[in-house]
């Protein structure tokens, strides 16, 4: 419709061809119809060449014509459907009123169809809005029925003159502008116990991707099942240096860390604890990201060993103790090494304790103590959102660096030497967690406050080897340097073959890369199905939300393939993040088959609870799962599937909806965070 | 994905595809008119356009473009379809724009090295010197090293990621679409080009003389947001910023208080110069040797305009706005979307009107300017005038004073597809179905209403 020649040309041409559907020939209103769906950007004039000949087509070729606009509107949909619908009331009863009794009942049948969504889509909408339909169907009714002429025309008038108006605002939002396939998503995220009641979905998956992209998916679920396997988290392979007294170190700083944490859960308003539990976290992060000389080792090892009390007993489970930092930092230890530690060394004597742990802070940008928010349940030390405000103030006061906030927790109280799970802190009613992951939600920060360092990396590692002279000078700006070119080729020679993305020749440019296919994947998975449900554009974001956003590069982080492409901020990613552990927060989009619909859970034998759900900006059944073409509470299969035999029923309503409003805290908490 | 060209419709147009040999160094230069469409596929060799590399053996379509494909390393390209202009060029400015990149990666370094903010580089010149183009490249050649910047357009004849009329600011950090301009904004169902997040204002005027009053506070407001992120956000931080401008502010010196105004919003130490030397030498003795306000010094650099650069008529502009503004409806070629019709009362909307300060009894009064009496927006009625108009809605709340709508951002844009004034009903475009949010809307004359979107 830009290009008024173009459009004219197209036009022309098509209605040459419609001048050949002469019968009903369904070859013909298949081929017509795939050329008005390549033609969509003239699908205004397409459309009302359609139009137009309808009209002035004699009446025995009426039908085929009219069935060309129908198979049009069901197989291209918009923005035909918006075209044809403008007019076709007119459209409609023109034909009718000119076409004999048989043809009038296959318009009829053809009308009625078009008060239903499209036969297998998952569009839910019908194939043209109800305040067209209706009123044609108004019409008909009064063209049959003349006696009862003048009731009916009251009939008619009133909903198309008031319904239109009324109609569309009490349509509910139509649930098929949606973003993710929450099945998959909710595959992926399941709780690491019910994984093998999954297989047949993630399998599907599985097999899908190893079959197109050489097994990229096992790489990705070890590195989702990685946080909470504590069995890795001892050994550190990154690390060259004398192990024993490195563990020994990482046992006290965890111990310590454990037990803040548990002090921090009890006492979450204290500035102190959660300084020292801050400074604990920053400690641990730097030993297991960077390797540090032994002597400067030594120095800390004392130091750590100050702060236990002698009467600490280290804490006999050791999986509270936080291997997130493990997944992260791993793949770094040796770029990492050779950027910092020479520097290191140049600027500080070896043994200044102090100007080690400054220093190394500086470079690491530990997270700043976080902007005081109001909502109670962001109290938890160190949000990450937060992490990289404003590093520099953080250390230059003496008093908050981390020496200081170390010697500070040398006043640290006698732990309490229960490490059960920590009494349920008010602020976080989301506490009674499996005692293998109390601090999942609650601190999500270590294995998040390192990304200085990933986002650093990768154009170090190649601009290293090469240098680079170029100054901001006209001068230097003319000499050709392809040895610096070769960096945004040669250099990086692992290359997507589908988008052309290029990745480092390097153990962490082949991850990026499994990652980045494996999005591929995902997406095109998704597209099929967004095809059949229809989108749109989201809203934009404000500038808080955009302000707090990170752009993960979407295709390294598998998780933004969840869908939740409406929301890539952080918000975003701790959500799905908290859904992977919470069944309670999985969910499904309300299937549009409406014998599934009406199920109820197999196992607990009630219904699904329907809910608008914001970011995914549809209708879902909340705590819904669908497996092997069932849907579950998702709580009611974890349940099932965790003790294998009982199948339990879990929640009563009430419950239900006393721990749905737990869940809306925690999201707030999340979206906040 | 594909665009598979029915020999009925455009039987004239199916051509066997021409190959094209490409020297290292040179560059392929072609136009396609709205309505056509040209395939492209990489055959072998690299090859990228404006930075951003392309895939081998994949089909790539072009509508309503006027690009080049530039190749580092020589290439055989292969395309099918009917340009309106192609050629190959050897000399092109790609080695002073590459070194500009790599010079900025220096300053990146430092600037991690010292953890201060990256470059914030802003490219200024006249109309079709290049500017997108060059800020494109740069973009795209700090996402190939694994940079973060953030693209900031104040060029509001143009939109980035959204419609024209618009500034914006978006964070880039994966492969900018090689097909649609800067790729999309986020919608409800999958990409197959990772999306972007645009923070979007509306300005609603062609240039930014039209109505400073609005134009500075809004690039002061996109300034704040933009060093926000930049505080927070490593990534972004270490990356700094660019900064496309539109080529009003650089022709005539009378706007220069608007390059004046933007350098010192943004902090910006990097100023690209593209395409004349007079700007260049007034920006030097503008800038030259002074320091942003965190005591950096100040760099003017002069980079030659390619010759690739054509000028693009009115006729093309327009229709690329068009596009623009059907795009944020109905998709792209390859991705539709499905916005949402809805019936409203005139009682539901509160539309705010832009106020154009007439520029001629602007020019009369004495002091050439109407001081402060008149207001920044005026409350209008819906009215048929409105038909085929865009209103954008903001994020602001409906008693909001008119500096808090001057400054707010956009939470979408709607496209008025009736107004029917007995009835005191308006029907209304929306991206998304459902009740309208109850937020004002604006007004503006730009871009120019829509013919026929809805039909």
């Amino acid at each position: 419709m830009s290009s008024g020649l173009a459009s004219d040309e197209v036009a022309e041409d098509y209605k040459n061809s419609l001048e050949d559907l002469t019968f009903n020939s369904r070859w013909e209103i298949s081929n017509l119809t795939v050329i008005a769906k390549e033609n969509m950007d003239h699908a205004l004039a397409i459309s009302r060449v359609i139009e137009n000949h309808i009209k002035s087509t004699p009446p025995n070729r009426k039908l085929p014509a009219l069935y060309l606009l129908d198979s049009v509107a069901k197989n291209v949909g918009t923005p035909y459907t918006l075209f044809f619908g403008r007019n076709l009331y007119q459209t409609f009863m023109n034909a009718y009123s000119l076409v004999d009794g048989s043809v009038r009942r296959k318009l009829e049948e053809m009308l009625k169809t078009w008060k239903e969504p499209v036969p297998g889509s998952m569009n839910s909408r019908p194939v043209f809005p109800t305040e067209v339909t209706r009123s044609i169907d108004n019409a008909l009714i009064k063209a049959r029925t003349a006696a009862v002429q003048m009731q009916q025309q009251q009939a008619r008038n009133d909903p198309l003159g008031r319904g239109r108006g009324v109609i569309p605002a009490q349509t509910p939002p139509i649930p098929f502008r949606n973003t993710p396939t929450p099945p998959v998503a909710g595959a992926r995220y399941t709780p690491p116990q019910t994984t093998q009641v999954y297989v047949p979905q993630s399998n599907g998956n599985g097999n899908g991707i190893t079959g197109i992209y050489g097994g990229s998916q096992p790489l990705n679920q070890q590195a989702y099942a990685n946080p909470m396997s504590a069995s890795n988290y001892q050994q550190p392979d990154g690390f060259e240096q004398p192990t024993g007294s490195i563990d020994s170190l990482h046992n006290d700083i965890a111990n310590l860390i454990a037990t803040t944490r548990n002090e921090f859960a009890t006492n979450p308003y204290d500035e102190g604890i959660r300084q020292r539990l801050k400074a604990l976290l920053d400690l641990q992060s730097i030993l297991q990201s960077q390797q540090l000389p032994p002597d400067q080792l030594k120095l800390i090892k004392d130091q750590v060993a100050q702060l236990t009390p002698a009467s600490f007993t280290p804490a006999p489970i050791s999986t509270p103790i936080p291997p997130q930092p493990q997944p992260q930092p791993q793949p770094q230890p040796q770029p990492q090494q050779q950027q910092h530690q020479p520097s290191l060394q140049n600027m500080f004597p070896p043994n200044a304790l102090a100007a080690l742990l400054a220093s190394t802070a500086a470079s690491q940008q530990p997270a700043p103590p976080p902007v005081q928010l109001p909502v109670p349940v962001t109290q938890p030390p160190i949000p990450y959102t937060q992490s990289p405000s404003a590093p520099v103030q953080g250390i230059t006061s003496p008093e908050n660096s981390l020496l200081a906030s170390l010697r500070a927790a040398g006043m640290l109280p006698a732990p309490s030497n229960n490490p059960a799970p920590p009494p349920p802190p008010p602020p976080l009613p989301a506490a009674p967690l499996p005692t293998t992951l109390p601090f999942q939600i609650p601190f999500p920060l270590p294995h998040i406050s390192t990304p200085p360092n990933v986002h650093a990396s990768p154009a170090q590692p190649c601009q290293g080897r090469v240098s680079n002279d170029v100054q901001m000078t006209s001068a230097s700006l003319k000499i050709s340097r392809p040895h610096l070119i070769s960096l945004l080729y040669e250099g990086q020679p692992n290359q997507c073959a589908s988008c052309g993305r290029r990745f480092l020749n390097t153990d962490e440019g082949k991850k990026k890369k499994a990652a980045h296919l494996d999005w591929h994947f995902k997406v095109n998975q998704r597209m099929v199905e967004a095809v059949k449900r229809g989108q749109n554009r989201s809203w934009y974001v404000d500038e808080m939300e955009w302000i707090k956003s990170r752009d993960d590069p979407d295709d390294l982080n598998a998780q933004s393939a969840n869908g939740t492409h409406t929301n890539p901020s952080t918000t975003a990613v701790s959500l799905s993040t908290a859904m992977k552990k919470d069944p309670k927060m999985q969910y499904i989009p309300v299937p549009n088959d409406p014998a599934l619909a009406n199920v109820n859970c197999p196992i607990c034998q009630e219904k699904f609870e329907t809910v608008w759900h914001d970011q995914a900006q549809e209708w879902v059944w909340m705590d819904a799962v669908k497996i092997g073409g069932k849907v579950y509470h998702a709580s009611c299969h974890a349940e099932a599937s965790k003790d294998g035999a009982g199948i339990q029923r879990v929640a009563t309503p009430e419950k239900v909806l006393g721990k749905r409003k737990a869940e809306a805290s925690t999201r707030k908490h999340a979206a906040c965070a | 994905m594909l665009f598979v060209t029915d020999s009925r419709v455009k039987s004239q147009e199916v051509d066997t595809p021409t190959i094209h040999e490409l020297q290292k160094g040179s560059e392929w230069r072609f136009e396609v008119a709205f309505g056509t469409s040209v395939e492209v596929k990489l055959l072998s060799g690299t090859a990228e356009l404006f930075g951003t590399e392309l895939a081998l053996n994949q089909t790539y379509t072009f509508i309503g473009a006027k690009a080049a494909i530039y190749t580092w390393n020589g290439c055989r390209l292969e395309v099918s379809g009917t340009c309106q202009v192609e050629y190959t060029a050897e000399e092109t400015p790609m080695i002073s724009y590459s070194n500009t990149h790599f010079a900025l990666e220096n300053l990146r370094q430092s600037a991690v090295a010292e953890n201060r903010e990256g470059p914030r580089v802003l490219v200024v010149g006249p109309e079709n010197a290049g500017k997108t183009s060059l800020v494109k490249i740069l973009t795209a050649y700090a996402t190939r090293m694994g940079r973060q910047p953030i693209v900031v357009n104040l060029d509001s004849r143009e939109g980035m990621l959204s419609i024209p009329g618009s500034l914006t600011a978006t964070a880039f950090s994966s492969i900018i679409d090689v097909e649609e301009g800067w790729g999309s904004s986020p919608t409800s169902g999958p990409s197959l080009v990772p999306i972007k997040l645009p923070l979007v204002y509306y300005y609603g005027l062609p240039s930014p003389e039209d109505n400073k009053k609005i134009y500075k506070p809004l690039a002061t407001r996109l300034a704040l947001s933009v060093s926000s992120r930049l505080m927070e956000d490593e990534a972004a931080k270490e990356t700094g910023c660019l900064i496309d401008t539109p080529g009003a502010i650089s022709q005539g010196k009378a706007n220069y208080d608007v390059i004046q105004h933007v350098v010192s919003e943004f902090s910006v130490n990097v100023l690209l110069v593209l395409g004349s030397e007079r700007l260049y030498s007034d920006m030097l003795r503008r800038f030259d040797g002074s320091k942003t306000s965190n005591d950096e010094n100040i760099t003017v650099i002069k980079l030659s305009k390619s010759g690739g650069c054509v000028d693009r008529d009115e006729t093309f502009l327009k229709q690329a706005r068009q596009a623009a503004i059907r795009e944020y409806f109905f998709g792209e070629a390859n991705r539709t979307l499905s916005p949402h019709t809805q019936q409203v009362d005139f009682g539901q909307l509160l539309i705010y009107k832009i106020t154009e300060p007439n520029s001629l009894i602007a020019s009369l009064m004495p002091g050439g300017e109407v001081e402060g009496d008149v207001p920044l927006f005026g409350k209008v009625e819906p009215s048929v005038l409105m038909q085929n108009c865009v209103l954008a809605i903001l994020h602001a709340d409906l008693g909001d004073s008119q500096e808090i709508l001057r400054d707010a951002s956009v939470m979408g844009f709607v496209y008025v597809a009736d107004v029917d004034d007995k009835k005191r009903k308006l029907r209304i475009l929306a991206p998304v179905s459902g009740r309208l949010p109850a937020r004002p809307m604006v007004l503006g004359s730009w871009p120019e209403p829509a013919l026929n979107l809805v039909g």
